[in-house]
């Protein structure tokens, strides 16, 4: 172990002070004139101690202060600067201790010396000696890379990432991006890196379909920031992004307005609707959960099951071919209307009120679902979401869905794809979702089938290898087990009443304070294994955030999955025939 | 009932005049009174035009301070009173052009004071007190002005650093010893004795702020030109606010009334509030600045105690 932080020709920065209790966990440095420290500056220093090895105590500046020594009253500071009364200005920093090496815990001595810490001292400070897989976050506030340790993020000590803060200004969505960007790229998890794959829910704007376009205004500063924590700038090579079907359009063609190549629309078909029994993820509302129907629904969806059969696209039930979603409503609540049919659909000891209520819902669904629940386009072309099959990065656009129809969609898909990583077994490959507005998706209050979903990643995707990236602008209003099961928290702007709830305890005072005035890419991230969060600004992304900055497309992506694909494969017939083409 | 006024010194300092109701303690020193202006002729001088303050004053000023009190047990089975007093001079340049004042310099120095013949240093912690040996019979109550001998002396050495041409140099106190130093004036904050008569008192009293009396000569052993003046205060007791300025008698009429002149235009603006300060205005900014950082030099009084005390249970 080198000790040039101490022996070195390492930079003397000041002296522990003796006016205020020096803990040690906790104490203040003098500053020495002619020197400075900032918010977040490394620093470390030594106390010798009998018949043992110096101790080295490494701490982060979390509060820095300057005053007129001399001075008695408010004012004496005019007669200062007129230069009649002397005075001397004396800055002091408050030291937070990260780590204390033998663990030997010991106040540093009042007037020892304090260095900067460069390098391995910096390193050894903040941890990032011991971590043996380092993931580049971005730059600390002194410039210098500062890293995750990954074993807190792939499940193998924990998993899952929380990213609070303001929208607009917080750029959740672009950090976890840019965390996956690192992940993907640094070489850190070796061959799982190659075969992880992500799940990307683009909420907002058409903000995340471009992940794979290079960033025309990146500029060569952008470059060396990227080189620096050892990355190449460039665009996710390899996405895949889905689109819902264009409303009222037969064809289904993806609805997007900006990316125009490289899109394929999802869908379910009634087949797989019923069959898969999803019809409770179209009561994905907490406050559906309340209600009494979710008998009616859960029976309603038996019934499907049980009784639905495919017929060319659609399904048939009771002899009546349904050919689309509006269909398949009417003719369940037909069917609920009829006393004859009600019991068998909905079970025996239910009310007409509670049938009623459901019914009530389930034809106010018919308008938002139509199009993502298809019995008109062929059940061989490809159309669901999967991601083991997909890129590596898979993006599901959301924006121009209406909320029932966005918590559809994402319910169904983490379900489909936790069912699948459960039923693998294995923890590898891994399968990062990124998932914004989580206290819509998984709030504190009250249930609903996407919450247990969401509880179920998060409390045991870290053995199955889902992890979940979360983000939200306010914690407070996420359920308390998914931010609790989150190794990983990050803070970027937030907002003030905000800011005090307990689920920022991790930040201590000055950092609270200092994230309401964070500026977009700058975030505060705490992981296990450093007592302090840590600040740090991520480079801009290098792939593009909107059309405007958009490059030149990649060749593959010019194709769709439906391009792809075998066409055969598409039209075929179903048959291992005889009339199969002999090659 | 007849007016009265409060005087703006806190009680713990004395008054400002010390002799009472007013300077009721003529002094016997030779006045002579003529030499700017006809004594016939005295009246208060206003600021002259186109005088200017100098970029550069500097104050001097010590503190001192008793640490303990001792006995010496002598071989005859005598004893001796001593003291142990820590004392510090420093000087303040106060850079008016650029706004910046700085301790330009601070001497610390400690001394055992006693009559004791057998007396030697003491060594307390990481303090030394070096044995200051006092004629006659060393009796306890003199001994604290034994201690002003060595403080005048550090006074002094600190004074002669860091002058420039053009500055100006404000002693607190007396000049005494120092009147071989170029350009400087002994500011007296307390008056003990009524160097003028009555009819010469009253045109000090009547002296507006920012005003100042003629330049007198003293013929004292320590004498020297003087003259009085008023500094900035609320209207109040006759003498409030009024400073005994003086500088070496060496000098000649014309540079004492023009360094009576600068005084005016200099010190006025060093006043300082009654509400920050017990002995305003006289106690200057700069000066009370300066004792505030020399007594936190002379170390913590109850510490010094402590080791010395500590010292004298191991020489038992």
């Amino acid at each position: 172990m080198t000790d040039e932080g101490i022996d070195g020709p390492a930079e003397q920065v000041g002296r522990v002070l003796g006016t205020a209790d020096a803990t040690p966990l906790q104490f203040w440095t003098a500053v020495a004139p002619g020197s400075y420290l900032q918010l977040d500056d490394v620093v470390v220093t030594r106390r010798e101690l009998p018949d043992r090895e110096p101790v080295t105590i490494a701490g982060v500046v979390t509060q820095v202060r300057a005053r007129h020594e001399g001075a008695q009253f408010d004012s004496d500071v005019f007669a200062i600067a007129d230069g009649t009364l002397p005075a001397q200005v004396q800055e002091a920093a408050e030291i937070t201790t990260t780590r204390v090496d033998p663990e030997l815990y010991v106040p540093p001595t009042p007037g020892a010396v304090v260095h900067r810490a460069t390098g391995d001292a910096r390193a050894r400070a903040l941890h990032f000696d011991r971590m043996e897989r380092r993931i580049p976050m971005g730059m600390g506030r002194d410039g210098v890379p500062v890293y995750l340790n990954a074993d807190f993020l792939d499940g193998s000590r924990g998993a899952h990432v929380s990213i609070s803060g303001i929208s607009g200004v917080a750029t959740k969505t672009s950090f976890a991006t840019f965390l996956l960007y690192s992940v993907f790229r640094s070489g850190v998890l070796g061959g799982d890196a190659v075969n992880a794959k992500a799940l990307i829910f683009n909420v907002k704007g058409e903000d995340l379909l471009f992940l794979d376009h290079p960033n025309t205004r990146l500029d060569d500063a952008t470059h060396a920031a990227y080189a620096k924590l050892g990355l190449a700038a460039g665009a996710f090579p390899d996405v895949r992004v889905y689109a819902p079907p264009r409303v009222g359009d037969s064809s289904g063609t993806p609805d997007v307005s900006s990316r125009l190549t490289g899109v394929d629309s999802f869908y379910w078909t009634l087949a797989e609707f019923c069959a898969d029994r999803l019809l409770p993820y179209v009561f994905a509302d907490a406050d559906d959960e309340r209600q009494q129907y979710t008998m009616v629904v859960h029976s309603v969806a038996a019934h499907l099951a049980r009784y639905a059969q495919p017929a060319d696209g659609g399904v048939s039930i009771d002899g009546v071919r349904l050919g689309s979603y509006a269909d398949l409503v009417d003719h369940i609540v037909d069917r609920l209307n009829d006393d004859d049919t009600r019991s068998e659909w909905a079970g025996s000891a239910v009310g007409l009120g509670t049938v009623n209520a459901f019914a009530r819902r389930l034809i106010g669904s018919k308008k938002d679902l139509s199009r993502l629940i298809r019995g008109d386009l062929a059940t061989r072309r490809p159309h669901s979401i999967n991601t083991a099959e997909s890129a590596q990065v898979t993006v599901v656009d959301l924006h121009n869905l209406p909320d029932r129809a966005q918590r559809f969609v994402v319910g169904v898909t983490l379900k489909s794809e936790f069912e699948r990583k459960e039923k693998s077994g294995t923890a590898k490959p891994l399968l990062f979702v990124v998932l914004d507005e989580l206290n819509k998706y998984a709030p504190r209050e009250g249930s609903s089938p996407i919450k247990e979903v969401l509880l179920d990643i998060a409390e045991r995707g870290r053995s199955l290898g889902v992890i979940l990236v979360g983000a939200q602008q306010t914690a407070s209003e996420v359920e308390r087990r998914i931010v609790t099961n989150s190794a990983i928290r990050v803070v970027g702007r937030l907002d003030p009443a905000e800011a005090s709830r307990p689920e920022y305890g991790f930040l201590p005072p000055a950092q609270r304070q200092r994230a309401l005035l964070a500026k977009p890419g700058t975030m505060f991230v705490n992981q296990p294994d450093i007592p302090v969060p840590l600040c740090l600004e991520f480079p801009f992304p290098a792939w593009a955030t909107r059309v405007s900055e958009a490059g030149r497309a990649p060749s593959q992506t010019l194709r769709s999955i439906t391009g792809t694909a075998d066409p055969f494969a598409v039209v075929g017939t179903g048959g291992g025939t005889d009339d199969d083409i002999p090659f | 009932m007849s007016r009265f006024f409060v005087d703006a010194w806190d009680p713990a300092y004395g008054a400002s005049f010390e002799a009472g109701g007013g300077p009721a303690a003529p002094s016997s020193a030779r006045v002579e009174p003529d030499h700017e202006v006809p004594a016939v002729d005295w009246r208060a001088i206003g600021p002259r035009a186109g005088v200017r303050a100098p970029d550069v004053v500097l104050l001097v000023d010590g503190v001192r301070r008793i640490d303990a009190s001792v006995w010496t047990a002598e071989e005859d089975g005598g004893s001796y009173p001593g003291i142990a007093a820590s004392y510090a001079a420093g000087v303040v340049r106060c850079d008016l052009q650029r706004g910046v004042a700085q301790l330009a310099g601070t001497k610390v120095g400690r001394g055992l004071f006693t009559a004791s013949p057998s007396a030697g240093d003491v060594v307390a912690g990481s303090v030394r007190y070096p044995v200051h040996r006092v004629g006659g019979t060393g009796e306890l109550a003199k001994l604290p002005a034994a201690v002003q001998g060595p403080l005048t002396a550090l006074e002094v050495e600190v004074s002669g650093a860091e002058r420039t041409d053009g500055d100006l140099l404000v002693v607190d106190g007396p000049l005494r010893n120092r009147r071989q130093l170029p350009r400087t004036l002994g500011y007296i904050k307390t008056q003990h004795s009524q160097y003028l008569d009555a009819r010469l008192n009253a045109v000090v009293t009547a002296l507006d702020p920012g005003q100042r009396s003629p330049v007198f000569r003293l013929g004292t052993a320590w004498g020297g030109w003087s003259w009085y003046v008023r500094l900035p205060v609320a209207p109040g007791a006759p003498w409030a606010g009024i400073v005994r300025v003086e500088c070496s008698a060496e000098l000649d009429v014309t540079e004492a009334v023009a360094l009576a002149d600068l005084s005016l235009v200099t010190l006025p603006r060093f006043a300082s509030n009654p509400y920050k300060d017990p002995r305003a205005p006289q106690n200057l900014v700069p000066i009370a600045g300066l004792e505030r950082r020399l007594r936190a030099l002379l170390g913590d009084a109850r510490l010094l105690h402590r080791v010395l005390a500590a010292a004298a249970g191991r020489a038992r």
